[in-house]
């Protein structure tokens, strides 16, 4: 079920200068002066590969400035015919931040257009990548919010982690070091699988003094990181020996969101950013069980018994939900509530094209108004 | 293209062959010198050994945790005589950086990182924020409640940092997406290093990767195995590089940086690297010569 991909050596430049000036930012004198000053030193940083690593992080995002990209597909089209897309699928997917609400706030016109599409049969289930949450904590979130939304139409990051350790057989006899919050813990709870760690290791604070040595529980066999606000040095030095002491353990990242809108006015540092501090210190890719990773589409795909063609996913970023939904084999259709801008859709340097974009949900109620 | 010669383990013969075609020895600190605040067995000894044949010693520390000054306060209370300006520390280089780049001294540079980084900052005049003092920092998050960060900080400097918080990467991430052309630097990308004598910590190398996940920017290194250092080195020691020796315990910082700068370059195992790992098919990294730790020279030099 899951494809093994060898992870490409990732050609990291560590090279002091930005590629994108060569020497043009030197003055002549300090060049003289300063004969390694322009040297540059592109090597390349090997990333060891665990067995099964799901979709490396798409390489868009590693672009280099002043590097082309290939030429970009062409741009996708403004959905029109909202009643065509409608009819050639089975299911809904949606993303939830930027695409259902951003923060706290739900996004204009969303409950009467999931409550228009159920009433022509469709089916609604909602993919994301969020694991600060546990499908029961987001059941009421939707509550909360008004929407009609049951528990197992919901696959957060954290349902999905707890979901592929069972789907691996993951042993009752080991621990899973989780660097995240409650709803990964608690899905892990539900699973039946032990867990060390999480928000009350953020107090933990470490001396780092001669003799002072930190112990690690050597039957976890796998650590688990996601967003986390209480990160810190403790947490990532356990997960790093666990990681690099402990035979066959695995890393596993429940997404690598660079930003989040954890409040609706502003970006915040994600799940990548913890992912990347572990990547940087056990320098091991992880396995990701989040967009865009196809790891949720299959399972629910499975779950529910759905051709991938008769999807259409619905998000807000292009490198996590389009991509998941493109990888997945489904049609796309990209919203532009949240994170993504047109402009950024339409540059030249994006090559991730939907099926279709508008500006919000409720455009399939407003534009098949206009059709009648 | 052909393969790199073998390393070659050293011996009385060789090692006196080395010390008599080098006019200076650079040190790594970390796993070469000392193991956090433990000296290594014999290195007094060893460095003293060395300077009565004549020979330079500088030592070159990817550690941006201290400032210069206060690495050869800490030589000092090891009983090793060391001068601030023998000592090359990738603190010392991210302020170089800036200041031969004609960074504006009206901008801001906002630290992760500890006091080594801030201090030379503002040695090189430069205003940091940040570092140290944000440590106990929590981010919180309301609807209509913004985190707010300083638009004139230019610069993010981003080194090893035990203190390292989400409160730091949220403020860091902002101003590198944010500010424009705000430069995102790195000390150093050390994966691992000894931070105490039992065991390895997480290094730079695990802050940087933070900062690059949430920018999704490649940041600029001015420490190992960045050669940006050699040029300080040069300008302060007459000294040609070929002429110089490496000495270090990790390739893919010190030994790259020995290669990539024309030295000599010596492998010890005393720190993040086994025999093992050099000798790995994996390994494309091979030092001129390796041995078990620098007080070697002692039984090798001895009559």
């Amino acid at each position: 079920m899951l494809s093994s991909r060898t992870v490409v050596a990732v050609a990291s430049s560590s090279s002091f200068l930005p590629l994108s000036h060569p020497a043009a930012s030197t003055s002549s004198s300090a060049a003289a002066s300063y004969p390694f000053l322009n040297r540059r030193l592109a090597f390349s940083r090997c990333h060891t590969n665990r067995d099964h690593s799901i979709i490396p992080k798409p390489q868009r995002s590693r672009v280099m400035e002043g590097f082309k990209t290939r030429a970009a597909a062409a741009s996708a089209p403004q959905l029109e015919d909202a009643d065509a897309l409608i009819d050639s699928v089975e299911t809904f997917i949606f993303d939830c931040d930027g695409v259902i609400w951003k923060g706290d706030k739900l996004i204009d016109g969303v409950p009467e257009t999931l409550d228009m599409l159920r009433s022509r049969g469709k089916r609604l289930v909602f993919v994301t990548n969020n694991s600060t949450k546990s499908r029961k904590q987001y059941g009421k979130k939707f509550e909360t919010l008004g929407l009609n939304v049951n528990e197992e139409e919901i696959f957060a990051s954290s349902f999905a982690t707890a979901a592929y350790l069972k789907s691996i057989d993951f042993p009752k006899d080991k621990k899973v070091y989780v660097i995240g919050e409650e709803g990964i813990l608690k899905e892990l709870d539900i699973a039946g699988i032990q867990y060390l760690g999480g928000p009350e290791d953020g107090d933990k604070k470490i001396e780092l003094k001669p003799g002072y040595f930190l112990e690690h529980d050597k039957d976890v066999g796998a650590v688990v990181v996601g967003f986390d606000r209480y990160f810190n040095y403790y947490k990532v030095q356990y997960g790093t020996l666990c990681i690099r002491e402990n035979p066959g353990c695995l890393f596993i990242a429940t997404n690598r969101d660079a930003v989040t809108h954890l409040t609706d006015a502003q970006e915040w540092a994600g799940g990548g950013s913890m992912v990347g501090a572990v990547l940087g210190s056990t320098k091991q890719e992880p396995l990701v069980v989040g967009k865009p990773s196809t790891f949720m589409m299959d399972y629910l795909a499975k779950e529910f018994g759905i051709t991938k063609s008769q999807i259409c996913m619905v998000g807000d970023r292009l490198d996590t939900d389009i991509l998941f939904g493109q990888n997945g084999g489904c049609k796309t259709l990209l919203v532009l509530s949240g994170v993504t801008s047109l402009s950024t859709l339409q540059s030249p340097t994006n090559s991730i094209q939907p099926d279709f974009y508008t500006n919000k949900l409720s455009d399939f109620l407003s534009l098949k108004a206009a059709a009648v | 293209m052909s393969a790199p010669a073998a390393t070659q383990l050293l011996d009385p013969h060789s090692a006196r062959a080395l010390v008599d075609s080098v006019e200076a020895f650079l040190f790594d600190c970390d796993g070469v010198i000392w193991k956090g605040d433990k000296l290594i067995d014999g290195v007094p000894e060893t460095l003293d050994l060395l300077r009565s044949k004549g020979k330079k010693l500088v030592f070159v520390t990817n550690n941006s945790t201290k400032s210069r000054r206060q690495y050869a306060a800490k030589f000092h209370s090891l009983g090793i005589s060391v001068s601030e300006d023998e000592i090359f520390s990738s603190s010392f280089a991210a302020a170089m950086y800036l200041k031969v780049k004609e960074f504006p001294p009206e901008k801001k540079v906002y630290v992760i990182g500890m006091e080594g980084i801030v201090k030379e900052l503002e040695q090189a005049g430069f205003t940091a924020i940040g570092g140290p003092e944000d440590a106990e920092k929590r981010a919180e998050w309301k609807s209509n409640t913004l985190f707010e960060h300083d638009k004139s900080v230019g610069a993010v400097v981003v080194g090893l940092d035990p203190y390292v918080n989400y409160h730091k990467l949220q403020y860091a991430t902002l101003c590198v997406r944010e500010n424009p052309g705000c430069l995102f630097i790195a000390t150093n990308q050390d994966a691992v290093g000894h931070m105490t004598d039992l065991q390895e910590w997480p290094g730079a190398g695990c802050m940087v990767a933070a900062l690059r996940g949430s920018t999704e920017r490649e940041p600029i290194v001015v420490g190992k195995p960045s050669t940006f250092m050699m040029d300080f080195l040069l300008q302060k020691f007459n000294i040609s590089t070929s002429k110089m020796c490496m000495v270090g315990d990790r390739l893919d910082t010190d030994i790259l940086f020995g290669q990539s700068s024309g030295c000599k370059t010596l492998l010890v195992l005393s720190g993040v690297t086994t025999e093992t790992l050099l000798h790995s098919p994996s390994n494309q990294i091979k030092p001129d010569y390796y041995t078990t730790q620098v007080s070697d020279f002692i039984g090798f030099l001895g009559s």
